[in-house]
């Protein structure tokens, strides 16, 4: 009987697993382990990473680890992924032509119609003439009322309020006559003056229907059929909200312009194809599927496409000691995405959902430098360390421990850089293949569409379900169960979406609501996950038909740990008549641990049928 | 149970058994302003309050015998040095809502409102967690 340890050098974490080997080949597993991989993975800085795993595994063994006779490595190569978002669109307002920013309180309620007049001048203006005030910061809410009420009894007919302040309904309730008041206008020194102007609030629980309709400031304005054209797009940029203001400036406009976001080119085996960046990720997907197998990607220089994959070219080059030139990247993945940006040209800081592509792309060495890493394992740990085999076959061998699994099998292996796949039909043979996109990009998406810039909070509401503080002392779960505390929740919580981490309840501090939130993770997850899952399953099937393959789909990782991609993956073959299932290795370990598990499977299989392994 | 139809209930409309948050404020004439914006954040949120003068007594004491006494369970303590704290009836005692200093009132009678109608709190720079 013989101690042997394997050991899974992952991108994230390293894995191992204790067992013991009788002569007969029968194995007995002792222990697994898990710990973070130092430094990037199949380089000589993943030992002490191995060391503490080996040494985790043997002290919950219980093996003293002096006996163990070998250390088994996977053939580890790395893999380096990048990420880039290319902002497509862009919304610019010009001549400050319309403000549209959904303040918590505007005041009043209505439509009013007049020419735009700062507030000191309000004194100034001729009796019987149609005014929008606009009240600059510093006015104190009573000054103002007291202001426009004076210009009221003098004749002056104020039909509308911009205000600088949160002083909407302070405001209006001092009215002698209600008009609609529009505040929180950051920027209220930029309104124009002196312009035709459209100030409309909507009742509580409404949406405005006079600026949000093209004919409704064509009425407003008295516009002719070529200028209602022209305003046509500012109606559709005030379209949901409460309140509206529209100035009618001699050139002011709002555009929705397409930024040229560079081309990416995609070299494949026998043929290379442009795409336009901002053609979407459709075309760009369609068009990878046409030069595959790729051999290389480059993206114009100066784009952030074109950076980013200069950028994992770079990186893999310093690590592999290999010249940038013959650094080639294996596989992108385009997503569609949207980017909620300031407007240019706005006056109260509103956002513009703007349409935006992310891709991912990865590069993978054919060799690492495992022998050397192999030599430093022997000194670290003063045990025979034995390269024992490729990563995908022993990731197979491990996930046919899952109990009901069976041959023919495929696993899934959803990483936080990359997505593999491999298969094995009754044979030995093994096609396995490497896809950009995983768990880092599914953080990246949630991280923008929800405007976090905070890749921790992202990554948070990735992994953990949410709720909404509806009180001190209980949260309603997203599933709409209710759960109770002993603990009034901190103040920075109340009311708010939370997201219910193992090490507490975080606030997302946005205004989206448990719903939005909620379909913007499982939208991105479905968008990396169950496209790359059914990706990957098409490469690795004979003849690309994913019907044709495979009986048993083990998912496996990281990101298998994950409360509904499994699920979601399940769903996706299905239709495919496929057993699809979070893999649970050795009936014991979840998703994890399948490569250590292989190893030593693999070495078992080796010593019982009298063949070498190499060291 | 019989149920008592709602025109029979003695419903006073400036009195204590109107709905409002319940401000209770140390009578310093440098409060005055302190005063008037809580009451303005309440405004403009939409949220009903009323004022009363108090005895001794910290922003802390002031407000959770404000918010005992209103039927919002929410109050505000105003002290004789303008500190002011936001309290719900149903935390504890030593455990209030929001606090912050004279500078930061109409935040706090925002949050006063918010705290009321289930919005999340309004943040200004030099407010503490309490």
């Amino acid at each position: 009987m013989s101690l042997v340890v394997g050991v899974d050098i992952g991108n994230s974490t390293t894995e191992a697993c204790a067992a013991h080997i009788g002569q007969d080949g029968k194995i007995t597993y002792l222990s697994g382990a898990l710990g973070r991989t130092s430094g990037v993975k199949g380089t000589t800085e993943n030992v002490p990473g191995v060391v503490e795993v080996v040494r985790l595994a043997l002290a919950r063994a219980g093996c003293d680890p002096a006996e163990v006779q070998a250390v088994l490595v996977n053939e580890a190569t790395p893999v380096v992924s990048g990420l880039a978002m290319e902002t497509i669109s862009e919304t610019i307002i010009t001549e400050s032509t319309m403000i549209g920013h959904n303040p918590g309180t505007p005041g009043g309620v209505g439509l009013g119609v007049g020419v735009t007049v700062a507030f000191p001048n309000l004194p100034r203006c001729a009796a019987g003439s149609a005014v929008i005030c606009v009240v600059g910061a510093g006015v104190d809410f009573e000054d103002a009322a007291a202001g426009i009420n004076a210009a009221i009894a003098r004749g002056v007919r104020v039909t509308g309020v911009v205000v600088h302040a949160d002083d909407a309904n302070l405001i209006a309730n001092r009215l002698g006559e209600p008009v609609p008041v529009v505040d929180e206008v950051t920027l209220v020194d930029k309104v124009p003056l002196g312009m035709p102007a459209a100030v409309e609030v909507a009742e509580q629980g409404r949406t405005i229907r006079t600026l949000s309709n093209a004919y409704g400031i064509a009425t407003v304005f008295e516009l002719d059929s070529e200028q209602t054209r022209m305003i046509a797009p500012v109606a559709r940029a005030l379209v949901g909200n409460r309140s509206a203001v529209v100035v009618r400036t001699p050139a002011g406009d709002i555009t929705d312009r397409r930024i040229p976001a560079g081309t990416l080119i995609l070299i494949g085996e026998k043929t290379k194809r442009e795409v336009e960046m901002d053609a979407g990720a459709e075309e760009i997907m369609s068009t990878l599927r046409r030069v595959r197998p790729l051999v290389d990607a480059v993206g114009d220089p100066g784009t952030h496409v074109g950076g980013m994959l200069a950028r994992v070219r770079d990186t893999m080059s310093e690590l592999t000691a290999m010249p940038v030139d013959t650094v080639r990247v294996q596989d992108v993945l385009a997503v569609d995405t949207f980017v909620p940006q300031r407007i240019t040209g706005g006056l109260a800081g509103e956002f513009a959902l703007e349409n935006a592509v992310a891709l991912a792309a990865m590069v993978r060495t054919s060799k690492g430098p495992m022998e050397l890493l192999a030599a430093r394992l022997r000194e670290a740990l003063g045990t025979e360390v034995l390269i024992a085999g490729v990563e995908a076959d022993m990731a197979l061998l491990g996930a046919l421990t899952t109990p009901g699994a069976g041959r023919p099998v495929a696993i899934l292996d959803l990483g936080g850089g990359s997505t593999d796949a491999a298969v094995t039909t009754d044979g030995a043979e093994v096609h396995s293949v490497h896809l950009a996109g995983a768990g880092d990009l599914v953080t990246s998406l949630i991280n923008s569409e929800l405007g976090l810039e905070n890749l921790e909070l992202a990554e948070e509401i990735k992994k953990f379900p949410l709720a909404k503080a509806e009180s001190f002392f209980h949260i309603r779960m997203e599933d709409g169960t209710v759960r109770f505390f002993d603990k009034p929740l901190p103040a920075d919580a109340f009311s708010r979406v939370v997201v219910l981490t193992d090490s507490g309840i975080h606030p997302i501090p946005t205004r989206h609501g448990v719903e939005k939130i909620r379909q913007v993770r499982r939208s991105a997850k479905h968008r990396v996950f169950v496209v790359n899952a059914l990706r990957a399953l098409e490469q690795v099937a004979p003849d690309g038909n994913i019907r044709h393959i495979i009986g048993f789909v083990v998912v496996l990782g990281g990101s298998a740990l994950d409360f509904e991609i499994p699920d979601m993956i399940a769903e996706a073959v299905a239709e495919f008549g496929i057993v699809s299932g979070t893999g649970n290795v050795r009936g014991s370990e979840g998703p994890r641990n399948a490569v250590a598990t292989g190893l030593v499977a693999g070495y078992a299989l080796a010593r019982a049928n009298g063949t070498a392994v190499r060291g | 149970m019989r149920h008592t139809p709602a025109d029979d209930r003695p419903f006073d409309h400036v009195g204590q058994n109107r709905p409002a948050v319940v401000v209770l404020c140390h009578p310093d004439p440098g409060n005055r302003h302190c005063v008037r914006e809580i009451n303005a954040g309440m405004e403009e949120e939409g949220v009903p309050c009323r004022t009363e003068n108090a005895a001794d007594g910290s922003a802390r004491e002031l407000a959770l015998a404000a918010a005992q006494a209103s039927n919002l369970d929410v109050g505000v303590g105003v002290d004789s040095v303008g500190n002011i704290c936001v309290h719900h009836a149903k935390l504890p005692p030593d455990a209030p809502a929001v606090a912050g200093p004279a500078t930061s009132a109409r935040t706090m009678g925002h949050n006063a409102a918010r705290l009321v109608a289930g919005l999340p709190f309004k943040q200004q720079e030099g407010v503490r967690r309490a």
